[in-house]
C-alpha cells in the first residue's frame, strides 16, 4: 500500500536541484506574440488560440515563467478535482519523465469520479449561493448536479432543466426557483445575474442610473418569461412551481415620465422578442386552474425562456456561461464582476471572451472541453511567483501575466485539509474495503476496466458520504452568508480560532495509525521525515532553508518528537501557501 | 409605479451624487476600518465610540415604558411619574430608569406601519424595510465596519445571549469579518480556549513556524490577501490573551449584585465589560414582551427586572465615563396597540410607538413627537426607522449618506430617502 517514501535520490535531478531561484521573464511571448501577430489562428486547438490572444494584449509586456511541476500537480487537482493530491499522487507526477504529462494528468483528472464532485460543488456555490431552503433538499440538489457532471451533461441542457423546472418528475432542478421562493423579482434578478451575467436589479424601477446599457426593458424583457409563475403548493404542503396563461407585464419608470409600457413581451437580453402562440381564453390550459390543483397552460413562458436561453443562439447566455468557467480555472473573469457584463465593463480581452463562448457553444455546452483547453494554456500553466524587477501594472490580474492566487473554497479547504492528514485516504481504505466484502458487488472486483470505473466511482461516494459532514463544517466557518456570492476573500478570527483551538483540525493531527503525523514520525532519518512532510502537505519539497529549519524543529527535542511533526503539520496546513490555490 | 425593492437598494439619490461627482466611499474623516492613520492606537481607543443596544423582544409596549396614556380609554391601568428631567413623565413601570432621564431621549412619534415580528426586527436593526431576497448590514455590522480599529482583537460586532456562533447573514454584503459573534449565556467566542492538548509554548512555537512559511510564500506574491490571512491569526492569538474580557466572574460582589442576580443582569454586565475594551458594538436582548395575554402583570414582571438592571447600566456607563462616548439604544421591533383586547393584552402596532435612546450625541433629556391623547396616532415628526438609523450613526460620528462600495457599486450606508432626527443630536 505504501510506495517507498520520498528521499532526495529517488527525486529527479531536476526537481531536486530547484530552489526558489529567481525565474528569468519569459521574453518568449514577445516571439510567441509576433508570431501570433502575423499568423494566421484558425485551425489550431483552441488553447492555443487562447494563449495567442492573451499574449497579444500582453504585447510583449513579460510574463511569469512556467509553473514547476510541483506548482502545477497541485493546481490542477485543485481546480479539477477539488483537493490537493496525495503524497503518492504527487510523487507519482514529479516522477514521471514523459514529455506530455501534464495533458495526461488533466485528462486523467477530468475522468475521476472526484471531477463530478467538484463541479457539484462549484455549480451548488455559483447557482444556489450558499442559500438554505428546504423546498428540495440540498443532499437532492447536489446529487443532481454530481449525476449530471458524471455523465458531462451539456450545460445548456443542464440549465434548461433548471430554467424550465416545476419540480413535478425531475424535482431537484426546481431547487433554483423554489428555495428563492418563486418571486419573479428575485428570479429576474437571479436568472440575470447568473445565467446571462446581467445584475439588472436597478432597472425595475427605472434605467439604471449608472450603468448606459441596463435599460428598463432588459429586465422586464426576462421579467414576462417569469412573471406568470408561482409556487404551487399542495394538499400535502408539498411545493411546485406552476404557471398562468395570463398575466401581462407593464413598467413605468419612477424618473421618465413618458415611460408607460403595457403588455411588454418576453425577450432574451439582446434577443428579438419571443413569438408567442395566442388561445382563446377558455382554451388556454391544459390543466385549468381550481382549488388545490396545479394549472398547466398550454403555452408556458417559462419553458420558452428554457428553450430559447439555452439553444446556443443566446450570445449573452453563452459568454455568461464561458466567463464562469474562465473564473472558475484563472480566478477572475474576463469580464469582472461576474454579473456586470455591458459596455462600461467591458471585458479585458473581447475577442477571446466571444471566441470562448463560440466555442463552447459549438462544442455542445461540453465543459469537460472547456476546461481541458483551458488547463492546457500556458496562461493556466504560468507561476504564480512574481518575476523579479515586474511592475504591479505589469502584474495587474487582468492581464494573466501572472497565475493569480485563488483562495480554497471551503470544499476545496476540507477535502484538502482531509488529504493532507490522512484522513480521506483512512476513509478510502475502509470504504474499499467494505465494498470489496459485499457480496453484491463481487463482480465489481474483476478487473474489466469498466467495472474498475464503476468501482473507483462507488469508493468515491463513499467517502464523500462519510466526510460530507466534515465539509459542512467547514461551509458553515468559511462560506459566505445565504445569498451573497463567495468570491471575495475574507479571513476572520473565528476562522483562525477554529484552526487553533478547534477539535476538528488538531483531531486530524492524531498520530493514529495510517495518519500524516504516524507516517511522518516513523520515518527514523530526520531529512525524509521532513520531505515526506512537505511533499504531503503542501505537494512540494522544502527548499535548503526550510529543510534545515525543520530538521532542527524536529530533532530539538527528540522526546516530543510526535509533538514536533504535530506542530509542523499544523503550521504548514494553516500557511498562507496552504489556504490558496497558486 | 411603486419601487418593491431596487430603488432602495440601489438608490437614486446616491446615483446622482456620483453622477455630480460626490465621493462614493469613505474618506478618513469617516471610519477607521482600513485607513491609516497617524494616531496612536491609545488615543484612537479614547476616542473610539460605541453603540449598545438592548433589544426588547416580542415589541414593548409604549404605553406601559416612554408614553404612558394614564386616565384614558387605553392607557391601562398604571400611573405617569415623574422623572428627572421636569416635564417629562414616564410609566410607573420604570422608577429607576426615571431618574436616569436627564442622561436620555425619548422618541415618541415612530411610525414604522409593520406589524410582524420578523419584518419589524428586520426594519429597526438594519433601517431598512425588508427586501425578498436581498439582505442590509445589520446596525452592528456596519458599526463594526465603520467605528472598529484593525489593532482592535475583539469582534466588533457582538450579540450578548443566544445560541453560541457566528451569524455571517448580520454582515450581509460588507462580509464576514464583520458578522455578529454570539456569546451564548454569556460564553466566551467558541473555540477561544487553547486545548489542553496543547501547551503556550507548543502553540507559540507551531504560530512562529506558521509564520515563517507564510512569510516565505508572500515574498514573492502579491500580498493584499495572504496579508489579511496572516492578521488573522494574529488576531486569534490577541482574543485569547483577552479572554479575561469575557469573564464576568472577574466583577465585584457589588457590582454584580447591582446589575441584578438574572440573565438580564449578566449580559448587561458584560456588555459593559465588553464595550469598556473596546468592543464597537454590543446587542443585549430581554424576552418576552409578546403579551398579547395579560399585558400588564406580564409587564410589571419583565420591565421589573429591566428597570433597576438598565437604570444601573446607565449609571455605571456614566461613571465609567463610557456614557458620553457610548450610544445606548432600547428598541423593540414594534410597540403594542392602544386598544387593550379581551385578553387584557395588547397586539403588535406599529403605528405609533417610541424607543428610548441615552448617551453619546443626542440631546440629553430631549423627547421628539407626539402621539395623539390616547396613543393612537402620531400627531407630531412622525418618523420611521429610516429617520433612526441615521440618528445612530450620526449620534456616533459617522456620516449615513456616505455608500459602501459592493463590486464597484455604491451601495448607501443608509436609506438615503430620509434623514437623520437632526434636533435630536447634540
Amino acid at each position: 500500500m505504501h510506495p517507498s517514501l520520498p528521499s532526495r535520490s529517488l527525486l529527479p535531478a531536476s526537481l531536486a536541484c530547484r530552489r526558489l531561484s529567481a525565474p528569468r521573464i519569459a521574453w518568449a511571448a514577445v516571439a510567441l506574440w509576433l508570431v501570433a501577430a502575423a499568423s494566421a489562428t484558425a485551425g489550431e486547438p483552441l488553447h492555443v488560440r487562447i494563449d495567442q490572444a492573451i499574449s497579444k494584449a500582453l504585447a510583449g509586456q513579460p510574463v511569469a515563467e512556467r509553473s514547476s511541476d510541483e506548482e502545477f500537480v497541485r493546481r490542477i487537482y485543485l481546480d479539477l478535482v477539488g483537493r490537493i493530491p496525495s503524497l503518492d499522487e504527487a510523487q507519482e507526477f514529479l516522477h514521471d519523465g514523459s514529455e506530455n504529462k501534464r495533458a495526461a494528468l488533466i485528462d486523467r483528472l477530468l475522468e475521476s469520479p472526484e471531477f463530478a464532485r467538484r463541479m457539484q460543488h462549484v455549480f451548488d456555490v455559483m447557482l444556489m449561493e450558499r442559500r438554505s431552503g428546504n423546498a428540495v433538499p440540498e443532499d437532492e440538489w447536489r446529487q443532481y448536479l454530481y449525476d449530471s457532471f458524471t455523465k458531462n451533461k451539456p450545460f445548456n441542457e443542464l440549465a434548461r432543466e433548471i430554467l424550465a423546472a416545476d419540480g413535478v418528475e425531475n424535482r431537484p432542478p426546481a431547487r433554483f426557483y423554489l428555495d428563492r421562493g418563486g418571486d419573479p423579482d428575485i428570479l429576474t434578478r437571479d436568472v440575470g445575474r447568473l445565467f446571462f451575467g446581467m445584475d439588472l436589479q436597478c432597472a425595475q424601477c427605472h434605467d439604471h442610473p449608472l450603468i448606459g446599457d441596463y435599460h428598463q426593458p432588459l429586465y422586464y424583457g426576462i421579467y414576462a418569461f417569469l412573471n406568470r409563475s408561482f409556487v404551487f403548493t399542495d394538499e400535502s404542503k408539498k411545493t411546485f412551481f406552476a404557471e398562468k396563461a395570463e398575466g401581462e407585464v407593464a413598467f413605468k419608470s419612477v424618473f421618465d415620465p413618458s415611460v408607460d409600457e403595457k403588455d411588454f413581451k418576453p425577450r432574451l437580453p439582446g434577443g428579438a422578442v419571443v413569438e408567442e402562440p395566442t388561445f382563446a381564453k377558455d382554451d388556454a390550459y391544459i390543466v385549468a386552474p381550481a382549488k388545490n390543483v396545479r394549472p398547466v397552460p398550454k403555452y408556458s413562458r417559462r419553458q420558452k425562456l428554457a428553450e430559447v436561453a439555452t439553444d446556443g443562439t443566446s450570445r449573452q447566455f453563452n459568454r455568461n456561461i464561458a466567463n464562469r468557467l474562465w473564473y472558475v480555472m484563472m480566478g477572475r473573469g474576463l469580464i469582472h464582476p461576474l454579473d456586470l457584463d455591458h459596455s462600461d465593463n467591458p471585458p479585458s480581452h473581447p475577442e477571446l471572451l466571444d471566441m470562448l463562448a463560440e466555442e463552447f457553444a459549438a462544442s455542445g455546452f461540453d465543459v469537460k472541453f472547456l476546461l481541458r483547453e483551458l488547463a492546457l494554456t500556458e496562461t493556466y500553466q504560468r507561476s504564480s511567483l512574481l518575476p523579479e524587477g515586474m511592475t504591479d501594472e505589469q502584474a495587474a490580474p487582468e492581464r494573466y501575466a501572472v497565475a493569480l492566487l485563488k483562495p480554497l473554497s471551503p470544499e476545496q479547504l476540507a477535502m484538502s485539509m482531509m488529504e493532507a492528514t490522512g484522513v480521506l485516504q483512512r476513509e478510502r481504505n475502509s470504504q474499499s474495503a467494505k465494498i470489496d466484502k459485499d457480496p453484491k458487488l463481487k463482480d465489481l472486483l474483476e478487473t474489466d476496466a469498466k467495472r474498475q470505473q464503476l468501482r473507483a466511482a462507488l469508493v468515491e461516494q463513499a467517502v464523500y458520504a462519510a466526510v460530507k459532514g466534515n465539509i459542512q463544517q467547514f461551509i458553515g466557518m468559511f462560506g459566505s452568508a445565504p445569498g451573497e456570492p463567495e468570491q471575495d476573500f475574507q479571513a476572520t478570527v473565528h476562522q483562525a480560532l477554529f484552526f487553533n483551538n478547534g477539535g476538528m483540525l488538531n483531531g486530524w493531527l492524531s498520530a493514529q495509525a495510517g495518519s500524516l503525523v504516524d507516517r511522518v514520525q516513523k520515518q527514523q532519518e530526520p531529512q525524509a521525515a521532513v520531505e515526506t512532510l512537505y511533499l504531503a502537505v503542501l505537494s512540494r519539497l522544502p527548499d535548503d532553508t526550510e529543510r534545515t529549519e525543520a530538521v532542527e524543529y524536529l530533532t530539538r527535542d527528540p522526546s516530543a518528537r510526535t509533538a514536533a511533526v504535530q506542530q509542523m503539520a499544523w503550521a504548514l496546513l494553516t500557511s498562507s501557501e496552504f489556504r490558496f490555490n497558486h | 409605479m411603486k419601487c418593491q425593492y431596487a430603488c432602495q437598494t440601489m438608490d437614486h439619490v446616491i446615483a446622482r451624487r456620483t453622477f455630480l461627482g460626490g465621493l462614493v466611499g469613505f474618506g478618513s474623516a469617516m471610519g477607521l476600518a482600513g485607513i491609516a492613520s497617524p494616531l496612536a492606537a491609545s488615543q484612537l481607543a479614547a476616542q473610539q465610540k460605541h453603540m449598545l443596544v438592548i433589544f426588547l423582544h416580542g415589541g414593548v409596549s409604549q404605553l406601559e415604558t416612554w408614553d404612558p396614556k394614564p386616565k384614558t380609554d387605553t392607557g391601562g391601568p398604571f400611573r405617569a411619574i415623574s422623572t428627572s428631567v421636569p416635564g417629562i413623565q414616564i410609566s410607573e413601570l420604570l422608577p429607576h430608569t426615571a431618574k436616569q432621564m436627564h442622561r436620555m431621549a425619548l422618541i415618541r412619534s415612530i411610525n414604522t406601519k409593520e406589524n410582524d415580528h420578523g419584518k419589524g426586527r428586520i426594519c429597526m436593526e438594519t433601517g431598512r424595510r425588508e427586501m425578498p431576497g436581498f439582505t442590509y448590514p445589520h446596525l452592528g455590522a456596519v458599526a463594526a465596519k465603520l467605528l472598529t480599529h484593525e489593532s482592535n482583537p475583539l469582534p466588533g460586532f457582538i450579540r450578548v445571549g443566544g445560541g453560541n456562533g457566528v451569524n455571517k447573514k448580520d454582515a450581509a454584503y460588507l462580509g464576514p469579518q464583520y458578522a455578529s459573534v454570539t456569546l451564548g449565556d454569556g460564553k466566551p467566542p467558541a473555540n477561544s480556549l487553547r486545548p489542553d492538548s496543547i501547551s503556550a509554548l507548543a502553540d507559540a512555537a507551531r504560530n512562529d513556524f506558521r509564520r515563517r512559511v507564510s512569510d516565505r510564500f508572500a515574498l514573492r506574491r502579491r500580498a493584499a490577501e495572504t496579508e489579511a490571512y496572516v492578521q488573522s491569526y494574529e488576531q486569534a492569538q490577541r482574543l485569547m490573551e483577552r479572554r479575561d474580557v469575557f469573564d464576568i466572574s472577574l466583577e465585584s460582589p457589588s457590582i454584580q449584585e447591582k446589575y441584578g442576580n438574572h440573565e438580564f443582569g449578566r449580559h448587561c454586565l458584560l456588555a459593559r465589560r465588553l464595550i469598556e475594551h473596546g468592543v464597537s458594538f454590543v446587542q443585549v436582548g430581554h424576552s418576552n414582551y409578546d403579551t398579547h395575554y395579560e399585558n400588564f402583570n406580564f409587564h410589571i414582571e419583565q420591565l421589573g427586572e429591566f428597570d433597576a438592571t438598565f437604570a444601573f447600566l446607565l449609571q455605571d456607563l456614566h461613571d465609567r465615563g463610557l456614557l458620553e462616548k457610548t450610544l445606548v439604544v432600547v428598541m423593540s421591533e414594534f410597540g403594542r396597540t392602544p386598544k387593550i383586547n379581551e385578553r387584557y393584552g395588547r397586539d403588535h402596532w406599529g403605528s405609533a410607538w417610541s424607543i428610548a435612546m441615552a448617551g453619546c450625541g443626542i440631546q440629553h433629556g430631549a423627547v421628539i413627537g407626539k402621539t395623539n391623547d390616547n396613543g393612537t396616532q402620531v400627531v407630531d415628526r412622525e418618523v420611521h426607522h429610516g429617520h433612526l438609523f441615521h440618528t445612530y450613526l450620526r449620534a456616533v460620528g459617522l456620516d449615513p449618506t456616505e455608500s459602501f462600495t459592493l463590486n464597484g457599486r455604491p451601495m448607501p450606508v443608509a436609506d438615503p430617502a430620509v434623514s437623520a432626527i437632526k434636533e435630536l443630536l447634540a
